[in-house]
């Protein structure tokens, strides 16, 4: 590596478009533009040499899809990217003086999981492969450009990091409105890239260099890294029927200039920009120095693919406890049977609930837990876009976790022992995140706040060790039950208020574990965090789901001043009115009600789908005495039952069924709760259900799934793109008798098959029913299913065969 | 509307016709569907939606007009032998497409995409109510549907006079096959120009995308 030209201290220059330059030079639609360095070599060095000869100290080969998933030329992969490099090189030398080649890395043209079906692993191995052969060819550097997707982005920086010791630039294109094809902003961008340790990070192509201005200036804001700018020359316009880039080389170095004033030091031009772009843009910034720039290293980020959280110093964030098993028997059953849609709706439900950043942990017995929380991690992150907390104590499961997570998480946790140190410290300082540091270490907790602080200052030093940074750090100064301790929460509180005030960190709490052993729990929860909140917690790990935590957090927020205008506050209760100050007597007789009516209108809002007045209806029918059998049975079933029919005979349509059905299906839950005691045992089922290998279109299937569990069926939904191997071996374990496998494409009916096969084959008396939009009777009896489903409803009346209701309800 | 400036202004005709292909276009676009236009895919016959389910389309399609993020790409081609050629690719004209444009010599090449956080929304929305599932993924088909109208008005301004348009024909119809969405889609660089790509099953991702060849006839020489 030439070390002078990598010199950040002064402006660095890159080259100008090459895709664009290659199309002057007849490039066709379609044409692998990378084919060239093989069948024209002298046009492409030409295109080199005059970006050199314009004042380039850097040039991009053309590599710019020389991977794997996209390139599919003739010469092979090797060749193709050892002679651009050779090509770059050769106009490197006969330009003289300090020029580097960069190997040039672009996306790879497919949509990554879960917007797509291509597997990180795929897409990190394709740039793996690539990068291997730019650095063997003498590449001095590997840039990452026009990316749209952070999560491709993660894997191709990983790729750069572990398969080559050159320096890693990378940039990303922004849309119009200033974000990733995929939605994240400059911000989530910039934490991500911060957290990998790349060298430099920017933006390239996308917008012209006027309207990449507010982005750099918040990018500069965001990173204390070189800021690399490589704009469009405007947008694109047609003119006579061609391509043309308005902005001119003079209006586009002014342009530039700005960006560089609002921090930028590593210039250069993409698609329509030509060496002229690049000779102006030398001579508008001759003698520039490099802004110097103060950002905020202080403050402590963490990202999904697409949104940023700041956790605060001076005001709080919400962590939803809710995913993790310790004490929770329905969570526990769900990861151990692999019911995807369980977990998905605790996190659907807390995020909707308010949580800021949600705790996944997937700590079971005999569970294999890499393998887990890898599968957990990911499929929660399909469904919500709030960065996660990866809690683990186990290191393998920790580091697969977060090298498959998309963005920068949080990660719970390490301890003041040597052995976790020396395991976790590396994978943050690897991989980004911010970590939570549990004040214990190898002789226990201590007893007092000072204690504590102690290990909280070792594990902060080790850090810096690992190029970490105090606010990479979250202290948890560990929630001890005060009916074990009774000076317990005036020690956390102390605690808390020392790490604010004298380390300057933020901080977390597991709240709830403070009344653990006292009745009334939740009553003592949310005081304690109203107090903990007081003495300036940072992040509390809470069930957003519970009323009094949440309020205690709004009310907080509201009297301190941190929720501005109580905007916050007034948005969430404006619609208040109090609880009815007299409770209803338990004995029924205060009831106004009769079973007869309360049954009536239950029925009615189970068919015109109102949710929250059915179940409302079903808790007063339970409260007025109603035997909870007797809702069942003359409320919610003869409302399904009349909805159902209606839809058979063409009366009632798909939507208004499955918004009674969802209405039956919180009426149920009333009723379920009502009789703890008839438990588990009852309930009919349970249904495996999947969409099949390579299809990701699940609609159907999740409507099937809605439908069945709203009319009492218990069903444990794989998710989409199952392999066949893990339906068989769902039903095998949950000795289910009903397999509902969907499938949209005819492309994906070929799996559908072989899944039918190696259920029939291994689990004899499992029966099968296949759905979808390509699907006919026919064809379900050609590929060897059981039943046919042409719709949800089907599929209830199909269960109601198999699963004759035992309860009589 | 559209973020390029189309040929000349508005004015028709001033594109090479008989180049082998026209610069591709692409861009992004407000969009916005109707109760009315969502309610053609929510299975509720020739009716629209009332109360309960109205309230739950409109917000559920307020949602959804926050997240996408339509973008359009298309170019001309021309067609010979049968196919569209160009830098070694070749897209075949074959099956039920072949007498949807006989007679055309050229043809358009177009995909349109609502992006991926819609998807991202299906999902989020599914995992909660089947009913939200439903309604939602009837309004992205409408969405996509209003898009690749509109796009489809905008490839009609640069048409020259005398020419028009058959209607749009997408891989997979007819027999037609589904296997053309590779080189359609290469063609149009569409994972670069509008985020449009396959997966192993073809696929498109995001979900809410359409791709298409749209055949141009000339007055003077088709019926």
């Amino acid at each position: 590596m030439n070390e002078h030209t990598l010199c950040f201290d002064k402006i660095l220059f890159l080259d100008g478009g090459m895709g664009t330059q290659l199309q002057d030079k007849g490039l066709l639609p379609g044409e692998i533009p990378e084919t060239w360095n093989i069948t024209r070599p002298k046009d492409v060095r030409a295109i080199h040499e005059a970006y050199f000869a314009a004042g380039a100290d850097v040039v991009y080969a053309n590599t710019f899809g020389a991977n794997r998933a996209k390139y599919h030329g003739d010469a092979p992969l090797e060749e193709t990217i050892a002679a651009g490099i050779s090509i770059a090189k050769e106009a490197a030398k006969n330009a003289g003086g300090h020029r580097s080649v960069a190997l040039d890395v672009g996306p790879t043209g497919r949509l990554l999981k879960p917007a797509g079906d291509f597997e990180f692993d795929a897409a990190y191995d394709a740039f793996a492969e690539q990068i291997r052969l730019g650095a063997a060819s003498g590449a001095d550097l590997v840039v990452i450009e026009t990316m749209g997707d952070t999560y491709e982005l993660k894997a191709a920086v990983l790729a750069a990091k572990e398969n080559s010791a050159l320096p890693v630039f990378a940039t990303v294109a922004l849309g119009d409105d200033g974000k990733l094809l995929t939605g994240a902003s400059v911000e989530c961008v910039a934490a991500i890239l911060e957290g990998l340790r790349v060298d430099a990070i920017g933006l390239n192509c996308g917008l012209g260099p006027d309207r990449m201005l507010p982005f750099v200036k918040r990018l500069a804001a965001a990173t204390s890294l070189p800021i690399i700018v490589k704009p469009n020359a405007g947008m694109p316009k047609v003119i006579d029927g061609h391509t043309v880039f308005t902005v001119g080389p003079e209006e586009f170095a002014r342009d530039v200039c700005a960006l560089v004033e609002s921090g930028a030091s590593i210039v250069g031009g993409c698609c329509g920009t030509t060496p002229g772009h690049i000779a102006a843009l030398k001579d508008a910034l001759a003698g520039r120095d490099v802004q110097r720039r103060t950002t905020d290293a202080t403050t402590t980020v963490v990202a999904s693919g697409s949104r940023t959280v700041e956790i605060p110093l001076d005001d709080s964030i919400v962590i939803g406890e809710r995913i993790n098993p310790t004490g929770k028997k329905k969570l526990k059953a769900a990861l151990t049977e692999g019911d995807v849609a369980y977990v998905l709706r605790e996190a659907v439900s807390q995020s909707d609930a308010g949580a800021h950043v949600l705790d996944v942990n997937v700590g079971v017995p005999g569970l294999d837990e890499p393998a887990v929380l890898d599968a957990t991690v990911q499929a929660v992150q399909s469904v919500t876009d709030l960065p996660l907390q990866i809690d683990t104590s186990d290191a393998k499961a920790l580091e697969r976790a977060l090298r498959h997570y998309n963005g920068k998480a949080l990660i719970n946790s390490v301890n003041g022992k040597k052995e976790s140190m020396d395991a976790v410290l590396p994978l943050v300082a690897k991989y980004g995140g911010v970590v939570v540091a549990l004040t214990l270490d190898e002789s226990g907790i201590p007893p007092t706040a000072e204690g504590r602080i102690a290990i909280a200052r070792r594990i902060l030093n080790r850090g810096a060790e690992y190029g970490l940074h105090p606010s990479d750090f979250i202290i948890d100064v560990l929630c001890l039950a005060i009916s074990a301790e009774a000076e317990s929460a005036n020690t956390i509180l102390k605690a808390l208020r020392i790490v604010h005030d004298e380390l300057g960190c933020r901080t977390c709490l597991g709240v709830s574990n403070i009344s653990f052993g006292l009745p009334a729990r939740p009553l003592l929860n949310a005081s304690f965090y109203t107090m903990a909140l007081a003495n300036g917690l940072s992040a509390g790990i809470i069930n957003p789901l519970s009323t009094d935590m949440m309020t205690a957090y709004r009310a907080f927020r509201a009297l301190t001043g941190k929720d501005h205008s109580c905007e916050g506050w007034i948005e969430k209760y404006k619609d208040f009115t109090p609880a009815s100050p007299t409770i209803r007597a338990v004995s029924g007789a205060a009831s106004t009600t009769s079973p007869q009516q309360s049954g009536s209108i239950l029925y009615e809002a189970i068919r015109h789908g109102l949710k929250s007045d059915a179940a409302a209806a079903a808790s007063e029918a339970i409260r007025g005495g109603t035997n909870p059998l007797d809702v069942i049975g003359s409320g919610i079933v003869p409302a399904l039952e009349t909805v159902g029919k209606g839809f058979e005979s063409g009366t009632v349509f798909l939507p208004q069924l499955l918004m009674a059905a969802e209405a039956a299906g919180a009426a149920f839950d009333v009723v379920r709760s009502a009789m703890p005691a008839r438990g588990e045992g009852n309930v009919r089922g349970p249904i495996i259900v999947a969409t099949v290998k390579g299809d990701i279109h699940d609609i159907g299937k999740n409507i099937c799934r809605a439908l069945l569990e709203n009319y009492g069926f218990k069903v444990i939904d794989l998710g989409r793109d199952v392999p066949p191997e893990k339906v068989v071996s769902a039903a095998r374990s949950e000795k289910a008798r009903l397999v509902g496998l969907s499938a949209l494409m005819t492309t994906t009916v070929g799996f559908m098959e072989q899944t039918v096969k190696m259920i029939h084959d291994e689990l004899p008396g499992c029966e099968v029913t296949v759905g979808g939009a390509v699907l006919t009777a026919e064809y379900a009896k050609k590929i060897g299913a059981d039943h046919y489903s042409k719709d949800a409803m089907e599929l209830v009346r199909l269960a109601e065969r198999l699963f004759p209701d035992t309860q009589g309800a | 509307m559209e973020s390029y400036s189309t040929c000349c202004g508005t004015e028709a005709g001033c594109h090479p016709i008989h180049a082998e292909t026209t610069t591709p276009r692409r861009g992004t676009m407000p969009l916005s569907v109707s109760v009315a236009e969502i309610s053609r895919y929510l299975r509720i016959g020739r009716r629209l939606p009332e109360q309960e389910l109205l309230e739950r389309v409109e917000r559920l399609n307020k949602m959804a007009s926050a997240v996408i993020r339509p973008s359009y790409t298309w170019r001309r081609f021309r067609i010979s032998d049968n196919a569209i050629t160009s830098g070694g690719i070749r897209l075949d004209i074959c099956g039920t497409l072949t007498r949807h444009i006989a007679g055309c010599k050229d043809a358009y090449l177009v995909c349109g995409t609502i992006g991926t956080g819609f998807d991202a929304l299906q999902r989020r929305v599914s995992t909660l109510s089947g009913a939200d599932a439903f309604v939602m993924q009837a309004i992205g088909a409408a969405m996509i549907e209003h898009l690749m109208d509109a796009t489809e008005e905008l490839i009609r301004r640069e048409l020259a006079d005398g020419e028009d348009l058959v209607s749009r024909y997408s891989p997979g119809y007819g027999s037609f096959p589904l296997a053309a969405q590779r080189e359609l889609l290469e063609l149009l660089d569409a994972p670069r120009s509008v985020g449009v790509s396959l997966t192993d099953t073809l696929l498109m991702v995001p979900s809410k995308s359409v791709s298409a060849i749209i055949g141009i006839t000339n007055g003077r020489e088709s019926t």
